[in-house]
């Protein structure tokens, strides 16, 4: 390679071109606040009860981002998780509760959320509908099945979920080896040539498809993808919960879009990475600790919160846009 | 004009879907579409539509323009207004006039963020409407607030003239208002060379950004009078009285015709759309489906609607 | 004009029509195996439309094209890049958020494990490309995201991107005309390197020093058809000129000689906007001011910095006796000035909207009324209309209802309706067929007759010659000449806008 080329053309360019830098530091200062009002933030209960708190909004955000990454956005994530939630309560409850009905309740409900998101995706990619209403009407539409399929929260699963899913296996517990997953997964799809084609559709869609890339089925993948992650999620909460809630993902929604504007990705597309959100979804519930330990009078805590994500979120998108 | 030609213009399409269901639900229970029913449908029609004709003009604005915080603007437009007037019909004009400066306040902020800080409408307006309703918590303490004035409940339910009740009135005044103002201010014609072109009607002389935070602030003053007729139906104030709003006054301006996109539109389309989705809820109530599987015929609707208006 | 023998690729009597416009009429290319063909014309004489054409990114209306032992038209620019043609176009096809690296290897990524990208063959694969593309690529990091690029930067990328598919046919659209001189040797150092492997390459270039010193063979296009085939060992800069400008070299015709000069109406002193670099004019009362040279030196930039729609970074403009403001459309609108971009789709038409609220929605600008009298109005741009000559259906039908022509006398229309004193158009004839033209400089010539002003940038170098009393050649950003009225002419100002040496000492 030419000797030009070994050095960066800017100096201080990888600040720039890191765009989960702004979440890093906001995460670490508010781990530093957090700290300083729970006393026992630091110690491995506090820390394993945190990550079992975090991981359902990481996986969502993780899908929300290769979404967004890919120009797209999904609003349906919320109604997803609701209806796989519910999904997965229904037939393990019908199959009797042993290690096989679990077993078909984890299937269907991971197989649920890949149908809603592939639907989502053909939608978007095919029809070119966009994607704002489009995923907003199928989220309309899964929270009805939702409804259906169990209409108020209840259901109660087997102890053996949850007990499996608090236990440790090799001295950590069972959501800190998915997040281990998670990461490990994120860091893998890093590197593939799927994740540099649906960089360059969300970047510039014309340029990809002259290019001669398969934008329609990139598109389409990374709402599967966003699903399937969501399913995922769906069955993390019941194994806290243990029991349905076709209500359950709601909030969901908004907080994954409000993680991935925070790990620095730009909605229009092309630019940042699920690094960036999963760093999102920790700052989201370390403010969310934050003020419950802070002793603000509750009618406030909202107000107070909201106003922080803001801040925050106005933050991302200013990260974000220095590249755009 | 041929019949093609009107079923190729959704807010045309719209309006017959309202005749149909209005015409099937008398068939299938005697009633339906009586006088008295239908005004009834209306005047819960007109606090949507009125909702929808910010919404509208968020959307014509293009840009992704959107507001997803008309819900808790309404809600706080009412609590303020319910406070003022504490159940006394002195207290009515000046409530009203809270209710606007309130909402428009909301509204502008929502503009300038969008606008000058260029954040995308939809993470703005979600943060907005996470704020408010954050402080509506903090107003209310978590408890109903405020009492409509006498008067307000009697102007939205009892007949006022011809059998109409106020609000109708208010709201057919409004349209007209809205309508013109989209047609014939210098405003309504720059908002939509904004939203067809923005850097055309930069160089024609618009000033973009102003026009666009107008919008919001429009969108918002008109979510606040959307929040204080509510309160005459209410009676009091509770947090998320407007919550049920936010999404239908979307599907309202979709349904309507305005192209997402921006730029293309007409009121009269998302007041179609308001009244087309209000009809239908009390359609499919009167033949007893579930709140469920209602909610799964609005997203299909919807689906559908955009499958055949909306290709890009 | 015989064939050659071994032609790699052959295409023959190809036309295209946009609307009512022919963008090609009897387009036509022989390209010879390891040889540069260069392409001349002028502006809009169809040489990119063929190109397309060829590359499989247009659909032709009729004509032929042979490729090796393939026969007919590519359905897309996939097929085209597949079977071993490339194109480099002006504007990029590139993703601004990613790299260098991942740009130009975009959808090839050597794949290994798990569907990852092997770091280390494609660092290979890139190195091979540098070392092809040599001194052109000097300092370009690959590692650098496309969008921190400069314009010239990213036309290499372009480069480089076109040669990772070791193609056997090259087309460069004008690769050259945002390169400066270095990169343009450095450039041609590749051409020749890529020829001597045996590639053919087909150069689209306005500059006459580049077609003698890389050109092997030479087409010359004319209106819409391929005119004359030449060995550039055995032509001349005039004889080409001639060929591409149809017949003898001309004078001026015959219209008046350009009027006494009035008071000036617009001053600019040491402008910089975009491109263009310190600028300094003074536009007149009643006069034309024709702004030539090649296409994207500057002058768009120029009229933009002066109207406020670009960032002026230097320089001082004035209108009569009053500083207009930059950065403010609506303030330069105020004080009487209008500009019109040729550039519909994008800088004029409001899509979409009624042909009438397109025509007033600069007189609502600059009288800013509250309310709108619609009928008023209607009245009002009623004689624009017909001075205009506007052909149309309805005045509430939409504006893309109208023939490209017609949408553009509404722009026009638009700014006229304004009653400015200054008018800076823009190019404004992109595209317009010849009656419109006809119909919209005769009304400009009435309009100066009447005092009105106007700075007029034209592509083709025919409209400045009929239309304007003097011209400014611009080259690289920069003003590097004035050609009075009477020694307008073609010869005169193809050979201004070709000089390249000393332009920007």
């Amino acid at each position: 390679m030419p000797e030009a080329a070994q050095e960066r053309a800017r100096p201080g360019a990888w600040v720039r071109d890191s765009p989960w830098l702004l979440a890093a530091v906001l995460l670490v200062a508010f781990a530093i606040l957090n700290a300083a009002i729970q006393a026992n933030f630091f110690t491995p209960f506090s820390l394993a009860l945190n990550v079992t708190t975090v991981l359902p909004l990481m996986l969502i955000a993780v899908g929300q981002t290769y979404v967004v990454l890919g120009g797209s956005i999904d609003l349906s994530l919320g109604a997803i998780v609701s209806l796989v939630n519910v999904v997965a309560v229904e037939i393990i409850t019908a199959l009797g509760t042993g290690p096989g009905a679990i077993g078909a309740g984890l299937v269907a409900g991971l197989a649920t959320g890949l149908a809603c998101g592939m639907l989502n995706g053909l939608i978007v990619s095919l029809f070119r509908l966009p994607p704002i209403v489009t995923t907003f009407a199928t989220g309309v539409i899964f929270g009805g099945l939702a409804l259906i399929v169990l209409p108020q929260a209840g259901g109660s699963l087997p102890p053996a979920y949850y007990l499996v899913y608090a236990q440790g296996f090799l001295g950590l517990t069972l959501p800190i080896w998915l997040v281990v997953l998670l990461i490990g997964g994120v860091w893998l799809v890093g590197g593939t040539r799927f994740n540099r084609h649906l960089l360059a559709v969300g970047s510039n869609r014309q340029a990809a498809f002259q290019t001669g890339l398969p934008v329609r089925r990139i598109v389409f993948a990374s709402h599967a993808a966003a699903g399937l992650l969501a399913a995922m999620a769906a069955l993390c909460i019941l194994g806290v919960a243990g029991a349905g809630d076709p209500l359950m993902g709601q909030a969901f929604t908004l907080g994954s879009v409000s993680a991935v504007v925070l790990g620095g990705t730009a909605l229009a597309g092309g630019w940042g990475g699920p690094a960036g959100s999963i760093l999102g979804a920790c700052i989201l519930v370390l403010i969310n600790n934050i003020i419950f330990f802070a002793n603000i009078d509750f009618v406030y805590q909202s107000v107070v919160q909201s106003a922080i994500i803001l801040a925050a979120l106005a933050a991302g998108v200013f990260a974000s846009r220095r590249r755009r | 004009m041929r019949v093609g030609a009107v079923l190729r213009d959704p807010a045309a399409a719209t309006l017959i879907g309202c005749v149909l269901l209005l015409g099937v639900g008398e068939a299938l229970a005697p009633g339906f579409a009586g006088f008295g029913q239908v005004v009834g449908q209306f005047g819960v029609a007109a606090i949507l539509a009125i909702v929808a004709a910010g919404q509208g003009i968020v959307i014509l604005a293009g840009r992704e323009g959107i507001d997803l915080s008309v819900g808790s603007t309404m809600s706080l437009a009412a609590l303020v207004a319910g406070n003022i007037m504490g159940g006394e019909n002195a207290g009515l004009l000046p409530a009203l006039v809270a209710a606007l400066v309130v909402g428009g306040a909301v509204g502008l902020f929502n503009g300038l963020g969008a606008t000058v800080l260029r954040i995308p409408p939809l993470v703005m307006t979600l943060g907005t409407a996470g704020v408010v309703t954050g402080l509506l918590v903090v107003l209310t303490q978590g408890r109903p607030s405020g009492a409509a004035a006498p008067a307000l409940g009697a102007f939205v339910s009892r007949p006022m003239l011809l059998g109409l009740p106020g609000v109708l009135i208010a709201w057919a005044l409004l349209a007209m208002l809205v309508e013109t103002g989209l047609r014939r201010t210098r405003f309504g014609l720059n908002l939509y060379a904004v939203g067809s072109n923005d850097h055309a009607a930069r160089l024609a002389g618009v000033r973009v950004a102003t026009t666009r935070v107008l919008a919001y602030a429009a969108c918002g003053a008109l979510a606040g009078l959307a929040g204080f007729f509510l309160l005459g139906y209410t009676g009091a104030v509770f947090v998320g009285a407007g919550e049920q709003y936010i999404l239908p006054s979307v599907i309202a301006v979709v349904l309507g015709g305005t192209s997402l996109a921006g730029g293309r539109g007409s009121y009269l389309g998302s007041a179609a759309g308001a009244v087309f989705l209000t009809i239908l809820t009390a359609f499919l109530t009167t033949l007893s489906i579930a709140p469920a599987e209602r909610q799964i015929i609005f997203g299909a609707i919807l689906i559908g609607f955009m499958l055949v208006y909306s290709r890009e | 004009m015989a064939p050659m023998p071994q032609a790699v690729l052959e295409a023959a009597a190809v036309a295209k029509r946009y609307g009512g416009i022919a963008a090609l009429e009897d387009g036509a290319l022989s390209l010879g195996r390891g040889e540069v063909h260069v392409l001349l014309g002028s502006n809009g004489s169809g040489k990119s439309t063929l190109c397309k054409i060829i590359a499989g990114a247009v659909r032709p209306d009729a004509g032929r094209l042979r490729f090796g032992e393939r026969r007919g038209f590519f359905s897309d620019p996939a097929a085209a890049q597949a079977a071993g043609i490339a194109t480099v176009y002006q504007e990029t096809g590139l993703a601004p958020t990613l790299s260098v690296a991942d740009n130009v290897l975009l959808g090839q990524e050597p794949v290994g494990r798990l569907g990852r990208i092997r770091r280390d063959r494609m660092g290979a694969r890139l190195a091979r490309i540098y070392e092809r593309v040599g001194g052109l690529a000097e300092g370009i990091d690959p590692r650098a995201l496309v969008m921190d690029l400069g314009i010239d930067r990213r036309q290499i990328v372009e480069i480089m991107k076109a040669l990772s598919h070791d193609p056997e046919v090259i087309i460069f659209d004008e690769s050259t005309s945002s390169l400066d001189r270095r990169q343009v040797e450095a450039f041609f150092g590749l051409v020749g390197g890529l020829r001597d492997a045996g590639a053919s390459i087909v150069f689209i270039s306005h500059r006459m020093e580049e077609i003698f010193a890389i050109g092997d063979r030479v087409s010359v296009m004319r209106n819409g058809s391929t005119v004359a085939v030449r060995d550039v060992a055995a032509t001349s800069r005039e004889e080409l000129i001639e060929l591409m400008i149809g017949g003898a070299v001309g004078g001026q015709p015959d219209r008046p000689p350009g009027r006494d000069r009035g008071d000036v109406l617009l001053r600019v002193a040491g402008l910089d906007a975009g491109k263009a670099r310190g600028a300094v004019l003074d536009l007149h009362r009643g006069e034309i001011l024709g702004l030539g040279g090649l296409h994207g030196q500057g002058q768009s930039d120029l009229l933009l910095g002066i109207y406020g729609g670009l960032k002026r970074t230097a320089g001082e403009v004035a209108a009569g006796e009053a500083a207009v403001p930059p950065g403010r459309p609506d303030a330069a609108l105020t004080s009487g000035i209008v500009y019109v971009s040729g550039d519909r789709g994008r800088a004029g038409a409001l899509t979409g909207r009624p042909i009438l609220e397109n025509l007033v929605i600069g007189m609502l600008s600059k009288e800013r009324p509250s309310l709108v009298d619609l009928a008023g109005m209607r009245g009002r741009v009623r004689p624009i209309i017909e001075r205009m000559q506007l052909r149309f259906g309805a005045l509430s039908d939409a504006i893309e209802t109208l023939s490209g022509g017609n949408q553009q006398k509404v722009v026009i229309g638009r700014g006229l309706a304004t009653g400015p004193r200054i008018l800076l158009l823009d190019d404004p004839t992109k595209g317009v067929d010849v009656e419109a033209k006809r119909d919209l400089f005769g009304l400009l010539r009435e309009l100066c007759d009447e005092g009105l002003g106007v700075i007029l940038y034209s592509s083709e170098t025919g409209e400045l010659i009929e239309n304007a009393d003097r011209v400014l050649v611009f080259n690289s950003g920069r003003i590097v000449g004035e050609i009075l009225h009477g020694k307008l002419s073609e010869y005169s100002l193809n050979a201004a806008a070709l000089r390249t040496e000393g332009a920007d000492a």
